[in-house]
C-alpha cells in the first residue's frame, strides 16, 4: 500500500516525500553547519579555507544545496499554484523557476566540486 | 428564455458576493500565523540565494576578498540585514520541524498545535536575539 502511494500514479504523494526527505537532509546539514562554526570559529582567510576544504563538507555542503534546489522547486511552485491562476503566466514563471534552479546548481557545483 | 433569465440572476448573484480582500480584516490564529509566516520566510530565502552564492564566491576567492566580506558584515545595515535573514531561517527551521512532527502525528490536536505554534514563534526569536548579542558583543 505505502510503496504504492510513492508510484509515478500518485505524484503528490511523491512532492510530499521529496520535500520531508530534503527538509531532513538540510536540518542535519543546519545544525552540523552551525556545530563546525562554533567549533572552528573561522576568522581570518586561512581559517575560513580550512574550514571549506575537505571534501565531506563540500560533498555535503553539495548534497545540502540538490535538496535546497528541489525543495525550493516544490515549495515556489505551491506559491505559485496558489496565487497565479492564470495558467500562461504561471507556467512561464514556473520556467523560470526552473532555469534559475539549475543555474543557482551549476554555480554551486563550482563553488563546492571544483574550488 | 426564461431560463436564460434565471441563470443570469445566478450571474448575478454570483457576481455581488462578497469579495474580502483587504487582508488586514483577517485575524489569523496563531496556527495560520505561523503557516504564513513559513511560506514568507521559504519565498525571503529562496530570494537570497544567489546573494549567498556570491558572498561565497568571493570569500573564497583571495584574502582580499575575504576580508572585504567581512567588513561588509560588519556594518551595522548588513548586520541587521543578515538578522533578518536569520530570523527567517530560524522560522522556517522550526516551523519546518513542527510539520515533520505533525507528520508523524506528534502534537496534532488543536490545543497541542496551538501550543507549538506558539513555541516556535518563540524558538525563533530567541535564536535570532542569541544571533544578535553574538554579533554585536
Amino acid at each position: 500500500m505505502i510503496t504504492e502511494l510513492l508510484t509515478k500514479r500518485y505524484p503528490g504523494m511523491r512532492a510530499w516525500l521529496m520535500q520531508r526527505l530534503t527538509a531532513l537532509i538540510m536540518a542535519v546539514y543546519s545544525v552540523m553547519l552551525l556545530l563546525r562554526i562554533l567549533v572552528l570559529q573561522p576568522g581570518t582567510y586561512e581559517e575560513f579555507l580550512d574550514f571549506f576544504y575537505p571534501a565531506w563538507f563540500r560533498i555535503a555542503s553539495w548534497l545540502f544545496w540538490i535538496s535546497l534546489s528541489l525543495h525550493a522547486w516544490l515549495g515556489i511552485r505551491d506559491v505559485f499554484k496558489d496565487y497565479v491562476p492564470n495558467m500562461n503566466v504561471r507556467s512561464v514563471l514556473l520556467k523560470i523557476l526552473v532555469v534559475l534552479l539549475w543555474v543557482f546548481i551549476a554555480w554551486a557545483s563550482w563553488l563546492f566540486l571544483t574550488k | 428564455m426564461q431560463n436564460n433569465e434565471l441563470q443570469n440572476g445566478q450571474k448575478a448573484k454570483l457576481k455581488n458576493r462578497p469579495k474580502n480582500l483587504n487582508l488586514f480584516t483577517i485575524r489569523l490564529p496563531i496556527n495560520a500565523l505561523v503557516s504564513i509566516l513559513h511560506r514568507a520566510t521559504g519565498c525571503a530565502l529562496f530570494l537570497v540565494l544567489p546573494i549567498l552564492l556570491l558572498l561565497l564566491q568571493l570569500s573564497l576567492s583571495s584574502a582580499a576578498h575575504f576580508e572585504m566580506v567581512v567588513s561588509l558584515l560588519r556594518s551595522p545595515f548588513f548586520k541587521l540585514m543578515f538578522l533578518g535573514l536569520a530570523w527567517a531561517f530560524f522560522h522556517h527551521f522550526f516551523a519546518g520541524v513542527r510539520h515533520l512532527a505533525m507528520d508523524v502525528h506528534w502534537m496534532t490536536t488543536l490545543m497541542k498545535a496551538r501550543c507549538t505554534s506558539k513555541i516556535v514563534l518563540v524558538l525563533g526569536v530567541l535564536a535570532t536575539l542569541i544571533l544578535a548579542v553574538q554579533l554585536w558583543a
